[in-house]
């Protein structure tokens, strides 16, 4: 069995703290802080206030995104619809030699075929999702096969240039991370303008699910990279060095 | 706890700056982080900098003044999440929770991203000594695991070293072929650890902010070795030290604005990972069991005195030791243990005591660069200053430990300048005494104890045929 | 609360001169007279000054300062100005005697209000008498070197730049990392001389490639650094104080 706390140490542990900043008595009150008392109501308009300012700026925003996001190191690609969008996904894998094609199995890939465009090419597609035909403990075996993971994201933020990916059924974590070419599908209503943006977001759905759902996220903000050897950059480490972001509409 | 070597820091920074390579190399590169901060910052505009700052010094103070509430809930909301939170009352303790937490699990390889409070244990000693493999992905930590060495620069523990000298490190462990191309060189070792992450039983995180609210530990990284380690084991253990919970989610944004700038002149790191417990019951991977370990490993002491509280503010980011012009000629060594520079100067001390780090307030000059580009507005000249109080004079639990030799030296003087005679009389003397010595206005040598350094690289000026007070008096003073 | 005053005739200001420009540089001092007399300043010299205690405090030693400070906070009482020529004397009064006597009321309140009519000396003659033009001249390359203190703490920057512009003859060459210490630190400098003086290398090559014939700096600390093995190393550039420069008429490099 597993190591459980040791709840006389943390009793302990805790009275030390009050001790330390000179307090008898646990404080009865949650401590002032702009965001912390607000429930689940007010955050949920929160939200709503932010997607509908999201909304009005979205084509401003999208800009906004690819711009940052190639600074970043991303190579970005706008897209006008999901045929073309399967067609970039196909030609990336091309290019970069790729044998197998890893994916995840999101919802994106019912309107975007990759798996047709990469089959044309020669290349074999994989779903990287436990089911009938796959058991979770090959994933991580597969995922480290493939030359190239391609999923969709939960969110883009224009601020940072940044893919917000959320593992899920369907999506795990090593898709977009063991390939050495890593390609991300962003449709327009994902793209949020702010950091502060997607952790409204993220608190609301905190809330909602009273952590029921899974506290693990990437934001994805350009390749994998080092400069820990005389301080010269090397793009490419244990991540992808190859990330694209491809705009579909 | 890991060897404290601070008391040697007199003789290490003196072989720190004969160390011709080492100095060629500090040259380059600790000015290199320094710029690429200054040009992110510029970016940002300095009033939208301040600001930031502002908000996330108010963010740190305002946690630390409600830490028990704040660590009350970090444990609730954790918990919540499936994972178990443990608090350690130091190193050992840590340490222990640990190796049973490995034991239990059988776990015979351990991946590890960058956790300086890892370090603060010797963590990897420990796991070694119980037949447990411990492997360090973050790139600069791999090679000071492989040199055998402690980390040179909070955020680049390898920064002193020269490419010749980890491609030797390379061939000796990995028999690598030699290289001169950093680029292969970073493959040699992601090909290496590409196995340990696929192979290993349990991965190790640090902390660079914990959300008590939502129960979300925040890693900042560029290689993807954070990710790995949070992904690929079936056990998760973050390390992390009592200091770092931030109240909110929200609260992140404002730090994600100002770490990565401040360590490395990066609008964002590559990646942002958010984790906080185990894998849900849908997820396709992720770890089995999560545990977080919060020590206190001497905080508690400096949560506790006021004077020195705000030093639990630092994220870590290391601005101050590539602005420091001590770091920049000596480097992170000379500083004896896990952390340097600035920064350094005041948590050893603190948390490993006066005895063993009460060298380390006395080196710097005090030129307040460090305090310019903190994040969290640590005022760090003043907190050295009040080390420095502490140490000679005593207080706050410690004895006051000058030399004798200085203290009298010091009450020599103090008795000269207590009232204008006795200055007068002193400068009096003093110009005898210098006559032998003076020459021009210059004195070459000084042989006294203590001030006899001076006079190695510089000329000392001779005191003055007459004081102003004495030229005022006579002739400047006119009505 | 520093204020700016026009019609300079009936300014009167105490000069608190520092121990070390009293001791080892009266010619500074001398110079600061001259300066401030010819802007029309009624210059008084309060004799029992002595020291203000930031040596002792910055060794630790806080009992020895403490005592001196309050003995400062005397000699300086009840004055309308007081103008320092030093970046880390004017900073111990005006940032650290609050750190200081932090547990003594009485003294704290003498101690805001003696920082409240403290001023630098570069600070002093272009905010207070807004002048930067004091009938200098000069012929030769000056640059400049920011002292920590007068920097980060006092926040003057462009005063003592501005004088230096304003003095006929004078080229202005600004050296690289002229903000950069130049290693002094006080004890600093004789407790860990080789660090000490491996950073002063540093600056001492910013000041050859800047080409300048003089680098002034408002600290008689950092000149003594400087100044020290600028003479030991016979450079071909001179220290000089700012109030020497200001006091020049007619000289050369």
């Amino acid at each position: 069995m597993t190591l459980l706390p040791d709840e006389q140490a943390k009793k302990e542990f805790l009275e030390r703290v009050r001790t330390a900043l000179g307090r008898t008595e646990p404080l009865k009150h949650v401590p002032d802080h702009p965001s912390l008392k607000m429930e689940l109501p007010q955050q949920e308009q929160k939200v709503r206030t932010i997607q509908a300012k999201n909304e009005a700026r979205r084509e401003r925003l999208i800009t906004a995104l690819l711009s940052r996001a190639e600074q970043m190191g991303w190579r970005v690609n706008r897209v006008p619809g999901p045929e073309e969008a399967a067609r970039a996904v196909a030609e990336i894998a091309r290019d970069a030699g790729a044998k197998k094609a890893a994916r995840s199995a999101q919802d994106i890939f019912k309107r975007v075929d990759v798996d047709g465009a990469l089959r044309k090419m020669g290349i074999n597609p994989l779903v990287l999702a436990s089911g009938r035909t796959r058991h979770r403990s090959q994933l991580k075996g597969l995922s480290f096969e493939a030359e190239v993971g391609i999923t969709g994201v939960d969110y883009a933020i224009a601020e940072t240039g940044s893919c917000v990916v959320i593992p899920r059924k369907g999506l795990s974590r090593m898709v977009s991370l063991a390939p050495p070419v890593y390609i991300a599908l962003v449709e327009p209503a994902q793209v949020m303008e702010s950091l502060d943006d997607v952790f409204a977001i993220r608190r609301m759905q905190y809330m909602q699910n009273n952590g029921r759902d899974t506290n693990y996220m990437n934001f994805i903000s350009g390749p994998s990279r080092t400069a820990d050897i005389e301080m010269t950059i090397s793009i490419g480490v244990h991540g992808p060095g190859q990330v694209h972001l491809i705009m579909i509409g | 706890m890991s060897e404290v070597k601070s008391k040697e820091f007199q003789s290490a920074s003196k072989a720190a700056l004969n160390d011709k390579g080492l100095q060629r190399l500090l040259g380059r590169v600790v000015h290199g982080f320094a710029d690429l901060r200054d040009a992110a910052v510029e970016e940002v505009t300095e009033p939208v900098w301040e600001q930031l700052r502002e908000r996330a010094r108010s963010i740190k103070q305002q946690t630390l003044a409600n830490l028990d509430y704040y660590l009350e809930l970090v444990d609730k909301s954790v918990t919540r999440n499936g994972g178990h939170v443990h608090f350690a009352k130091d190193a050992d303790e840590a340490n222990k929770i640990v190796l049973e937490i490995a034991k239990r699990h059988d776990v015979k390889r351990v991946v590890k991203s960058k956790s300086m409070v890892s370090e603060e244990m010797g963590i990897n000693q420990v796991l070694e000594a119980n037949g447990i493999e411990p492997v360090e992905t973050d790139l600069g930590e791999y090679i000071i695991q492989l040199a055998k060495e402690t980390p040179f620069h909070i955020i680049a523990p390898a920064l002193h070293k020269s490419r010749e000298q980890v491609s030797d490190l390379f061939h000796d462990w990995l028999k690598s072929q030699p290289t001169n191309e950093i680029e292969e060189l970073c493959r040699i070792a992601r090909d290496e650890l590409r196995d340990k992450f696929a192979t290993a039983d349990m991965g190790i995180t640090g902390a660079n902010f914990i959300v008590a609210e939502t129960g979300t530990v925040m890693l900042v990284t560029n290689e993807g070795n954070g990710r790995m380690t949070t992904s690929a084991p079936r056990v998760l253990v973050t390390l992390a030290g009592m200091e770092k919970v931030v109240p909110a989610l929200e609260d992140l944004a404002t730090f994600i604005r100002l770490l990565p700038r401040s360590a490395t002149g990066q609008r964002i790191s590559a990646y942002t990972t958010f984790l906080g417990g185990p894998r849900s019951a849908t997820d396709e991977d992720g770890p089995e069991e999560y545990h977080l370990v919060l020590v206190d490993n001497g905080r508690m002491n400096v949560l506790k005195d006021p004077e020195m509280r705000e030093v639990l503010q630092c994220i870590r980011c290391g601005a101050c030791l590539n602005t420091c012009p001590v770091y920049q000629k000596v480097g992170g060594h000379a500083y004896g243990w896990v952390y340097s520079g600035p920064i350094g100067a005041i948590l050893t001390p603190l948390l490993v005591g006066m005895d063993e780090g009460k060298e380390l307030p006395f080196a710097s000059s005090l030129c307040g660069a460090c305090k310019d580009v903190c994040p969290v507005k640590i005022d760090i000249p003043r907190l050295l200053l009040r080390l420095r109080g502490r140490a000679t004079e005593g207080g706050n639990g410690v004895k006051g430990s000058a030399p004798w030799i200085q203290k009298l030296m010091v009450r020599r003087w103090f008795s000269s300048v207590k009232t204008r005679q006795a200055m007068n009389r002193s400068a009096k003397l003093g110009r005898l005494l210098q006559r032998p010595v003076a020459r021009g206005g210059r004195i070459k040598r000084i042989p006294l104890p203590m001030v006899s350094g001076w006079t190695q690289q510089r000329d000392f000026p001779a005191l003055a045929p007459k004081s102003f007070s004495e030229v005022w008096r006579d002739s400047l003073d006119k009505p | 609360m520093h204020q700016t005053r026009r019609g300079r005739q009936s300014i009167k200001a105490s000069l608190f001169i520092t121990c070390t420009i009293d001791q080892f540089y009266p010619q500074v001092g001398e110079a600061v007279v001259k300066v401030l007399r010819r802007l029309g300043v009624d210059v008084n010299f309060p004799e029992a000054q002595t020291c203000c205690g930031q040596p002792f405090f910055n060794g630790g030693y806080r009992q020895e300062a403490k005592d001196l400070a309050r003995r400062f906070l005397d000699v300086f009482d009840g004055n309308d100005y007081v103008i320092v020529p030093s970046g880390s004397c004017g900073s111990m009064v005006r940032s650290f005697y609050s750190e200081l006597f932090a547990d003594d009321a009485d003294a704290l309140a003498r101690a805001e209000d003696l920082a409240s009519r403290t001023y630098e000396f570069s600070e002093f003659i272009v905010n207070v008498l807004e002048v930067t033009d004091v009938g200098a001249s000069f012929a030769g390359k000056v640059t400049y070197h920011d002292a920590c203190h007068l920097l980060r703490e006092l926040h003057v920057e462009d005063q003592p730049r501005s004088l230096i512009q304003a003095v006929k003859g004078v080229e202005l060459v600004e050296m690289e990392a002229s903000q950069a210490c130049c290693g002094f630190g006080g004890l600093f400098s004789v407790k860990f001389p080789h660090i000490s003086t491996a950073i002063l290398d540093s600056k001492l090559q910013s000041i050859e490639a800047s080409g300048a014939d003089v680098v002034v700096a408002n600290d008689s600390g950092c000149l003594m650094q400087m100044g020290g093995a600028m003479s030991r190393r016979n450079m071909k550039a001179k220290p000089m104080h700012l109030a020497e420069l200001l006091a020049q008429e007619g000289g050369r490099a």
